[in-house]
């Protein structure tokens, strides 16, 4: 690709890359490296001193029960979210586009979720959700249901269910965003041509629109497995390990053992264990429907 | 470019291994590796959580800012964070050896994980003070932190209900029946102050609908079951009150044992048969504190901290004036102080300790209690009966039935890796024993 | 594949005859399509509205919470009893925490970070996508980065920040935030870059326009609502961020997530004056989405005005 542009200034993409470069020197390399760095040593609140430990925390969270439960769950949890709010994140995307009246309005309000800090989400789920005082049962209750949302059988379809509210807004964002730069007449030509909608969409439209999907699929995704604050809120990983996350285990390993050496060489194992999927997803994005360039 | 990127995370790797230097922690600036005494005047920096510690000490350091402060040339600047973030901002801090805050707010729970980025205070009066607040902040033989409140448990109940019970005779053959089939135990109803924990089973089931059709309260309890420190601390009151504790005399854990079984079962006994909401698989202090004010629930074990606002009609229309305290049933609470501690890497030590003599006099306690605190001063408790109708009962209660947790340096994860292993038990997930066995080794491995 | 490709990426003059003869195609082929099409687009309202509403309870409730007293949030969702404006006033400052400057805070650093991410993003984009700048890797590598969990970079940041001296002020919470949002800007403006024809630049280029002319005034114009898209998530994002700001600030840099975060207390959540807290952390992005919206809506209400 880059073939009939490399005889554009050479210099040109040192000059357009200079900022990240900058960037990257003193924002990137040094915490990433100081993070990566931590996890060979033992720094923990308890002991003063920082010895060098090498691979010890690397064994000791690869083989903790704990952490291995806490993978299975986020991979899961994040498979499960990212497919449903692809899903509905493309149709509502498509639904969207078109005119309709109130768009305007509907539009600003599909967004609302995520302009919702996670943090505070939780706490608005929690009190959303009470069995006391939250609008959620009592309706329930109104239409003659009485079941406990967070009963320990029904805790993780519910953290699903509210990811999907929460998220789902996040895809379409992006999908709408996708689709803004393809032709809706192709839609209504391929329809007049006889081809049935359902037909259109699976030849005409989801090809194209792949790489955006991808982009929304591979963004969702990554957010998903680093899921922390609204299953901390709600159900801080409970009951016993069951909802625990990936985060929530790194969470608790820094913040309440003071274990940051051993916190780091999680995280870093976390990445690691992902990295190699990296590039398969962004080839994709990049250079949909091409071999690898 | 797979190749490559697998190429630059081994480059990496290694090149750490290699250069083998620990990790950088000074946090640059003006920091020294252990702090300064200062000059002794000017700005000192406090971390506390917001609530009514909070409010009470943002009065205690305007009142201090605006006297004695001006006469000490110091001038206390203090911060808040939500409950959860305070300690993991500090750890954060203390990770770094940062020297940006002067006093941090630590408690008995986790003064032995946060020791070592602390200076032990040498001038404490401990008489002012409980035994067991003082007690619970020393480690290793020091003094690391300076009380501040306390925090115990009580059983909180509906007056009006148990009272009815206690006073209708006729009701009392149905009462055996229902205490009989969930307790396999024939009993009446008690006052209380008498109860043990079966009688809190008992009584879970009666004020049921689904154990007694009649009763007035759609759940007897609710039981605090949530994965959560805090909630380790609940539950140790059942522990200790079936006359288990976390470790043996030697300093061994202990939990693999009859007694901690009889305790996980009150609660597994109490959830499974519905005799709490099943939503407290997720409950703590807000969500009983929601139950008992919607009149849901008879009674609850609950902080003292919650008493106030459940007998305040503006917050709890429907249940003030109806709820009353009486001690956990067992005879016995877990206690530990909120308090005050010295950063070590602090560059105004001399400033920050003028702060904190002032916080120990009785004057400054008295203004915190006054301001809504529960300050951990005995003699101030007494004196101001009048602010809160619980000080009295705290202060027996503490005198009577305190109990605290051993202080090691892993104690705060205990709390944490016990709340862990054992709610899951607790409502029934996990079998009590099994988890158990598990919650044993873990504290054997914490113990060291 | 080939031909597919081809249609996404049409310029926008072929996008207009196209259009039109679709419109003329329609026009002609359907007669009398107007009734049922309207009926069809009111269909279309309802059923975004439903969905519109069912991902806003969260707010909603939130909404009806702030308004309720404490005693009347005790008695239950459905007992309204009287309004009372007090939440409101303990979130705008009454509580004795300074809001107004939380929110100040939060909006700086949001439109920082917008700022800063578009700048280093855009240029550096497009030299990997176009220039062979780091090829793949620029990519690969803000996605890796993504992976790992905000808590890694916690105490790693404190130290950075230390040095810098920058704890503690909007300029390093700004910084902080473009570190977190720059992989997200990156991948969604490496998937645009990738969808503009290059013929469309190597015309320009044959025009005489130099690289960076073109990415100013061929390429940012078309990208105009993946810009936007982009810019509306930063801000979100950043206004949203928690931890960092945990970890950064203490005191003059708050931003207003932490500070809400004060009505979670130790004995017990202050729901009301939470509740009132969210409701209004909502709108400054709300703002910034409705003004965002009419870029991302113009790029379609041109097509669609047909029928």
């Amino acid at each position: 690709m880059a073939a009939t542009t490399a005889s554009r200034g050479a210099a040109a993409k040192w000059v357009l890359g200079s900022p990240l470069i900058l960037f990257a020197a003193i924002f990137v390399a040094y915490p990433v490296y100081q993070g990566i760095q931590t996890g060979f040593f033992g720094l923990s609140l308890q002991n003063p001193e920082v010895p060098f430990t090498g691979l010890s925390n690397f064994t000791t969270v690869l083989t903790d029960p704990g952490f291995l439960a806490a993978a299975r769950f986020t991979i899961l949890f994040a498979l499960a979210v990212t497919a449903l709010e692809t899903v509905l994140g493309f149709g509502l995307a498509l639904l969207m586009n078109r005119q309709f009246p109130g768009k305007r309005v509907f539009f600003t309000m599909l967004l609302v979720p995520i302009m919702i800090a996670p943090a505070l989400m939780g706490v608005m789920f929690r009190l959303l959700l009470n069995g006391d005082i939250g609008l959620v049962p009592a309706l329930l209750h109104g239409v003659g249901i009485d079941i406990s949302l967070f009963a320990p059988d029904t805790v993780v379809p519910l953290l699903v269910l509210l990811d999907v509210l929460q998220w789902t807004p996040f895809t379409f964002l992006i999908i709408y965003a996708g689709l803004q730069s393809f032709p809706t007449d192709v839609l209504e030509a391929a329809q007049i041509d006889g081809a049935g909608w359902w037909r259109t969409l699976g030849s005409v439209v989801l090809p194209i629109m792949r790489p955006i999907i991808f982009a929304a699929v591979f963004l969702r995704l990554i957010d998903a497995i680093r899921t922390f604050d609204v299953i901390y809120v709600l159900t801080a990983g409970g009951p016993g390990t069951k909802t625990t996350t990936m985060s929530i285990y790194i969470y608790k390993t820094a913040f309440e053992s003071g274990q940051f050496g051993m916190a780091a060489a999680a995280s870093t194992i976390v990445m690691i264990a992902l990295v190699p999927f990296v590039p398969l997803l962004v080839k994709r994005i990049v250079h949909p429907g091409r071999g690898a360039a | 470019m797979k190749a490559k990127a697998t190429r630059l995370v081994t480059l990496t790797v290694v090149g750490i291994a290699l250069a083998g230097c620990a990790p950088s922690t000074g946090a640059g600036g003006n920091s020294s590796a252990a702090g300064d005494q200062g000059n002794g005047q000017g700005t000192v920096k406090m971390v506390l959580w917001p609530g009514p510690e909070g409010d009470a000490m943002s009065k205690v350091v305007a009142a201090y800012n605006a006297g004695q402060g001006q006469k000490d040339k110091v001038k206390v600047d203090m911060a808040l964070l939500s409950r959860q973030d305070t300690f993991s901002k500090e750890s954060t801090l203390m990770a770094a050896k940062s020297s940006q805050q002067d006093i941090y707010f630590v408690a008995t729970y986790n003064v032995g994980q946060f020791a070592n980025a602390l200076d032990p205070l040498t001038s404490v009066d401990a008489s002012n003070y409980f035994p067991v607040a003082v007690d619970g902040l020393k480690y290793q033989g020091k003094q690391f932190a300076l009380p501040l409140d306390v925090s115990n448990h009580f059983l909180l109940y509906r007056k009006d209900l148990l009272d009815k019970l206690l006073s209708s005779k006729s009701q009392w053959p149905a009462y055996e029946a229902v205490a009989t089939k969930a307790i396999g135990e024939k009993r009446d109803p008690k006052p209380a102050d008498q109860w043990d924990w079966n009688d809190y089973i008992a009584m879970s089931a009666w004020f049921s609908k689904s154990a007694n059709p009649t009763s007035p309260t759609q759940y007897g309890t609710i039981l605090q079951a949530k994965n959560l420190l805090f909630n380790t601390m609940i539950w140790d009151d059942v522990l200790w009150g079936e006359g288990g504790s976390w470790t043996t005399p030697d300093g061994k854990a202990n939990l693999n044992t009859p007694q901690a079984l009889k305790a996980v079962n009150v609660y597994s006994t109490i959830y499974k048969n519905g005799w709490t909401s099943k939503d407290s698989s997720q409950a703590e202090f807000p969500e009983t504190q929601a139950a008992l004010k919607a009149g849901s629930a008879a009674f609850a074990l609950q902080w003292s901290a919650g008493f106030a606002e459940l007998n305040d009609p503006a917050k709890s229309p429907q249940v003030a004036g109806k709820i009353a305290i009486a001690p956990v049933p067992g005879q016995k609470t877990h206690v530990h102080a909120l308090a005050v501690a010295l950063n070590k890497y602090s560059d105004n030590k001399a400033a920050a300790t003028k702060f904190l003599n002032y916080l120990a006099t009785t004057d400054a306690m008295t203004a915190y209690a006054k301001a809504g605190g529960i300050p951990a001063m005995p003699s101030v408790l007494k004196a101001n009966a009048s602010i809160n109708p619980a000080f009295d009962k705290i202060a027996e209660s503490i005198d009577k039935y305190g109990y605290s947790e051993p202080v090691f340096p892993n104690t705060f994860q205990a709390y944490s890796k016990l709340a862990e292993v054992l709610s899951g038990a607790w409502v029934g997930q996990q079998d009590g024993a099994a988890a158990l066995k598990d919650a044993n080794d873990e504290l054997q491995k914490l113990l060291g | 594949m080939s031909s597919t490709a081809n249609i996404s990426t049409r310029t926008p003059d072929q996008l207009g005859a196209s259009r039109a003869k679709a419109a003329d195609n329609s026009t002609g082929k359907t007669p009398g399509p107007h009734r049922s099409k309207h009926r069809r687009l009111w269909w279309t309202t309802l059923a975004v509205g439903v969905v519109a509403v069912i991902v806003n309870v969260p707010w909603f409730n939130a909404l009806i919470v702030s308004f309720k007293s404490d005693g009347d949030i005790s008695r239950g969702a459905l007992a309204l009893g009287h309004p009372t404006t007090d939440h409101y006033a303990n979130s705008l400052g009454a509580a004795g925490y300074d809001f107004p400057r939380f929110f100040l805070n939060s909006g700086m650093i949001a439109l920082g970070a917008v700022a800063l991410v578009l700048l280093i993003a855009v240029p550096s984009t497009y030299a990997a996508i176009r220039l062979g700048f780091g090829g793949r890797f620029i990519m690969n590598a803000s996605s890796a980065l993504r992976l790992l969990p905000a808590i890694f970079f916690a105490v790693p940041y404190f130290l950075l920040m230390s040095n810098l001296g920058l704890l503690d002020t909007v300029p390093g919470l700004i910084l902080a935030n473009t570190f977190l949002n720059l992989p997200l800007a990156i991948i969604l403006l490496g998937a645009g870059f990738r969808d503009v024809p290059i013929e469309l630049e190597e015309a320009a280029q044959v025009d005489g326009a130099s690289t960076y002319r073109i990415l100013y005034s061929v390429l940012l114009p078309i990208l105009a609502p993946t810009l936007v898209a982009v810019s509306v998530l930063v801000f979100i994002f950043s206004w949203n961020d928690y931890l960092f700001a945990l970890v950064l600030s203490s005191s003059n840099a708050t931003p207003i997530t932490l500070g809400a975060a004060n009505f979670v207390t130790s004995t017990g959540i202050r729901w009301g004056d939470i509740s009132a807290a969210t409701v209004l952390s909502t709108l400054p992005p709300v703002l910034f989405a409705v003004f965002a919206q009419r870029f991302l809506v113009s790029g379609l209400s041109a097509g669609a005005v047909k029928g």
